[in-house]
């Protein structure tokens, strides 16, 4: 900490930047992710990016890491120009590290294992490891960024933070090899390493970017969480809707600044219209001391007529919240009450017989099926309901999906079309189609506008609006403020599992739920 | 693609339309070399192979193969690999051997003793993997080693011979238009799993639970009662496989079974590589068989020698798998290319 030799600081000349990416492209199925955006990374600095969901940071990391090829622009590092296609392993070969969020150690190898690995490189497969050698070097290395752990400790037997650390240092450490001994500084990406981490171990972390910043390295560090990056970071830039809304010095900026860059102009939107809230009568579907996985004794009440948002910071808990209600996960406690009633464990099959329906976030591993025909993914609910004895009823579910196909706008209106050949909103539609047919009481959503594009998203709100109109309630889990404020009556935030403030009506703005789901580290 | 650029509303008449034309004809491309390899067969030996003893025989003597495959498609359909049918089939032809024939009990009473044993090992298979959630490819190796063993066990090493001729001749020595009639029973059953795929909420629902079990989780089915179920049908109509093996050689020895575990995968494989790209089912099933049969029975009616089959069969899994692996992502290219999202930029 004591360092003076943090460069940017220092003064004198701005250091030529050791990473700085230049108006970069890229677009999914013509949905643009990244419009154009720009950073640099200068030696010596700990450098934050922050964003929304959406705003393209994750993109950003995945063209770096080879994971996605770049449409346009271009990336110079250590002073080389270069432009994408980067190759399978993307700029490591340039001497940049990367720690992704879920940090990629195998739970049973150990972390000599995990080293020895990287410093194979590109040597053949037959070379011999040199165990002794290997050993010297990653204990010299765990040493020298004073990580206390045992090389030949299995992964599974670390804690969080350390086995961050072994990541970081394994990335470092990946980098030295491939270096010629020369003093270039280094280039560590950290995509969101302290979202499950313990808060006051983070410190740790720390530490060791401190020491990285010391040696004259850069560290990109990819964030969600303010107040991490404000007192780590020495310069941060903010992306928005796939492009750089600026870069700000860390020292002397302020947590509102910062929000005002990742949220943008504000923006008029479409009123809502008066819900009427049935909160009179007995709530549709209740939790109550529901604990899960990150959840934690959590009450909750939905009415008929409601549309209520749930939100938080990745790990507060807020993402399982559906999937506890529905079934799809088993609840450690807690109990769910319908209509009066306790149900002791749902299970999904159950909830659908309730009138209660999930549509989860991962459209495309849990949602439907790819590789099946639209007409096919809507079948399944009524495959019985629609049986005439033994026989699957195929005319009937055909035109029921045509009919919700038509009626929800889905282009192309084919159900014979296969699901994957859809865009995202249109699947989307196909699956909310699906289970308004099953005439659902409540509906929970998971994230359900993600990679939907705009015009799709605004049918996808009006739909939701009406179904809430006709007397459903409906839980919307999600990250997107902008989504909860067009549509949510209600939205409750959730830190570390527990509901930490709920907001109703007119006071759900942006801002409102930007400092509600930041404001838990202001302490 | 045949879209023009032009106006939007003509673009998706046009699609419309493309859409009605009957997509992928590579899904009747086996069938075309299939029809091929008859009239080239035809054309060099004319004098053995087109001759109706030889169709007979090619028809007749599938038939324990394509049961055995109509049964291993159940659970390769709800995504479980079944590597113990060959042996099941094996336990069943002993079983209704050592019943009928050193038990002397009746031999309709064996054959359906048999059919039970081939559905034990099924609900076995189905318990560990279910209960323990464990990968059915290591559970069913294991298996199906085990009942190897029993096999040994219970028939004393020993081919067993004298099975009642009743069995034969409802299998084999009694043709219907002149063809054998396990033909027919293999034909009729090919039938029952095609209804059952097609048109019933049991076969979509191995479907979906075999495209993704995630998916069908999350819709209300039970996908471990689902995939053990699978894993009850095949071992059960393995078993009624190994009854028509002893009904076609009217003896079972305790090896032999073995030899129908590649093949029995090489015609689901490339079935589904038929009519329905990328699906197992019970046609395809059926034209593969044949389609193997067919290329082997010409080549050693040319001259080959016995190691052909081997080769077909290994050779016929490996191009299947390539096959729908490449079709897939043409699929996936073409999906590139015709969806343009309706998206304003």
């Amino acid at each position: 900490m004591s360092d003076t030799q943090t460069t940017v600081s220092s003064g004198a000349a701005t250091p030529a930047p050791l990473l700085r990416v230049t108006s970069l492209h890229k677009a999914f199925n013509g949905v643009p992710a990244l419009r154009g955006v720009d950073l640099d990374v200068r030696p010596g600095e700990v450098h934050g990016l922050l964003g929304a969901n959406g705003s393209g940071k994750s993109t950003l990391i995945k063209v770096l890491a080879g994971f996605h090829d770049a449409d346009a622009g271009t990336v110079s590092i250590h002073g080389r120009e270069l432009s994408s296609p980067f190759g399978p392993r993307g700029l490591r070969e340039e001497g940049m590290g990367f720690v992704h969020q879920d940090l990629g150690l195998a739970p049973a190898a150990t972390v000599l294992e995990h080293m020895a690995l990287d410093a194979a490189g590109d040597a053949t497969g037959s070379r011999r490891v040199n165990w002794n050698a290997e050993r010297a070097r990653v204990t010299d290395l765990l040493d020298r960024f004073d990580v206390n752990v045992d090389v030949d400790a299995t992964i599974d037997m670390l804690t969080p933070v350390q086995r961050a650390m072994v990541a970081v240092v394994r990335a470092v450490g990946g980098q030295e090899q491939k270096g010629d001994g020369s003093t270039r500084g280094q280039i560590l990406v950290l995509d969101e390493p302290t979202v499950f981490l313990p808060r006051h171990e983070v410190g740790l972390l720390f530490a060791l970017l401190d020491r990285l910043r010391s040696n004259g390295d850069a560290v990109l560090l990819v964030s969600h969480d303010l107040d991490e990056i404000l007192e780590v970071t020495d310069r941060v830039t903010v992306f928005r809707n796939g492009e750089t809304a600026g870069t700000r010095e860390t020292k002397g900026s302020t947590r509102d600044d910062l929000v005002q860059l990742i949220l943008g102009a504000r923006d008029e939107h479409v009123a809502k219209g008066a819900a009427v809230v049935r909160d009179d009568r007995p709530a549709l579907l209740s939790a109550r001391g529901l604990t899960g996985n990150r959840v934690v004794d959590l009450d909750l009440d939905l009415h008929a007529g409601e549309v209520v948002g749930v939100t938080g910071l990745a790990g507060s808990g807020f993402e399982e919240l559906a999937e506890l209600l529905y079934g799809a996960r088993s609840a450690r406690a807690g109990e769910i009450i319908q209509n009066g009633s306790v149900v002791a464990r749902p299970t999904p099959a159950d909830s659908m017989r309730r009138g209660v329906i999930l549509i989860p976030a991962d459209r495309k591993g849990q949602g439907g099926v790819l590789g099946l025909t639209v007409m096919e993914n809507m079948s399944l609910p009524f495959l019985t309901r629609r049986a005439k004895g033994f026989r699957v009823d195929w005319k009937a579910i055909a035109e029921q999906a045509q009919e919700s196909c038509d009626r929800l706008n889905v282009q192309p209106p084919r159900p014979e079309m296969q699901f994957g050949h859809l865009s995202g909103g249109n699947q989307q539609k196909a699956l909310l189609g699906k289970w308004m047919d099953t005439q659902p009481q409540v509906m929970l959503l998971s994230e359900p506008t993600q990679g939907v594009d705009i015009g799709a998203r605004r049918e996808i709100f009006k739909l939701i609006r009406a179904a809430v109109a006709d007397g459903m309630s409906v839980l919307c889990v999600t990250s997107d403020y902008e989504q909860l404020v067009e549509m949510a009556d209600r939205v409750i935030v959730l830190d570390e599992g527990r509901i930490q403030s709920e907001l109703h009506g007119d006071d759900i703005t942006k801002d409102a739920l930007a400092s509600a789901v930041y404001a838990e580290e202001a302490s | 693609m045949t879209t023009t650029p032009a106006a939007p509303a003509e673009k998706k008449k046009a699609r419309r339309d493309a859409a009605k034309r009957p997509a992928e004809p590579e899904r009747f491309a086996l069938l075309g070399v299939w029809a091929v390899l008859i009239l080239v067969f035809s054309l060099i030996v004319p004098e053995t192979f087109p001759t109706q003893a030889n169709v007979s025989n090619m028809l007749g003597s599938q038939a324990t193969l394509l049961v055995l495959a109509l049964g291993l498609i159940v659970p390769l359909r709800a995504g479980d690999y079944d590597l113990s049918v060959a042996s099941t089939l094996n336990l069943s032809a002993v079983v209704v051997a050592v019943m009928n024939v050193n038990h002397g009990l009746n031999i309709w009473l064996a054959a359906l003793c048999g059919i039970l044993a081939g559905c034990v090992v099924g609900v076995i298979n189905g318990f560990i993997i279910t209960k323990f959630d464990i990968d059915p490819f290591i559970v069913t190796l294991g298996v199906g080693t085990v009942v190897q063993g029993l096999i040994y066990q219970i028939s004393n090493s020993v081919t067993i011979t004298g099975v009642d001729r009743a069995l034969s001749d409802v299998m084999l020595t009694q043709p219907f238009l002149a063809i054998p009639l396990d033909f027919f029973y293999a034909i009729a059953l090919c039938v029952l799993v095609w209804y059952v795929f097609d048109h019933t909420a049991f076969g979509q629902r191995l479907l979906f639970a075999g495209q993704s079990r995630d998916v069908a989780r999350l819709n209300g089915v039970n996908v471990p009662r689902l995939r053990w179920t699978a894993m009850i049908i095949s071992g059960g109509i393995a078993g009624l496989a190994g009854v028509v093996y002893t009904g076609t050689t009217a003896s079972a020895d305790p090896v032999s079974g073995a030899a129908f575990l590649l093949p029995a995968f090489a015609a689901c494989f490339l079935g589904s590589t038929v009519l329905k790209i990328g699906r197992f089912n019970p046609w395809g099933t059926l034209i593969a068989v044949y389609f193997l049969v067919t290329g082997i029975t010409g080549l050693q009616l040319m001259g080959a020698q016995q190691y052909v089959q081997q080769l077909f069969y290994g050779g016929a899994l490996v191009v299947a798998v390539v096959m729908s692996k490449i079709v897939k992502s043409r699929g996936e290219r073409r999906r590139q290319a015709e969806v343009r999202p309706d998206v304003p930029a």
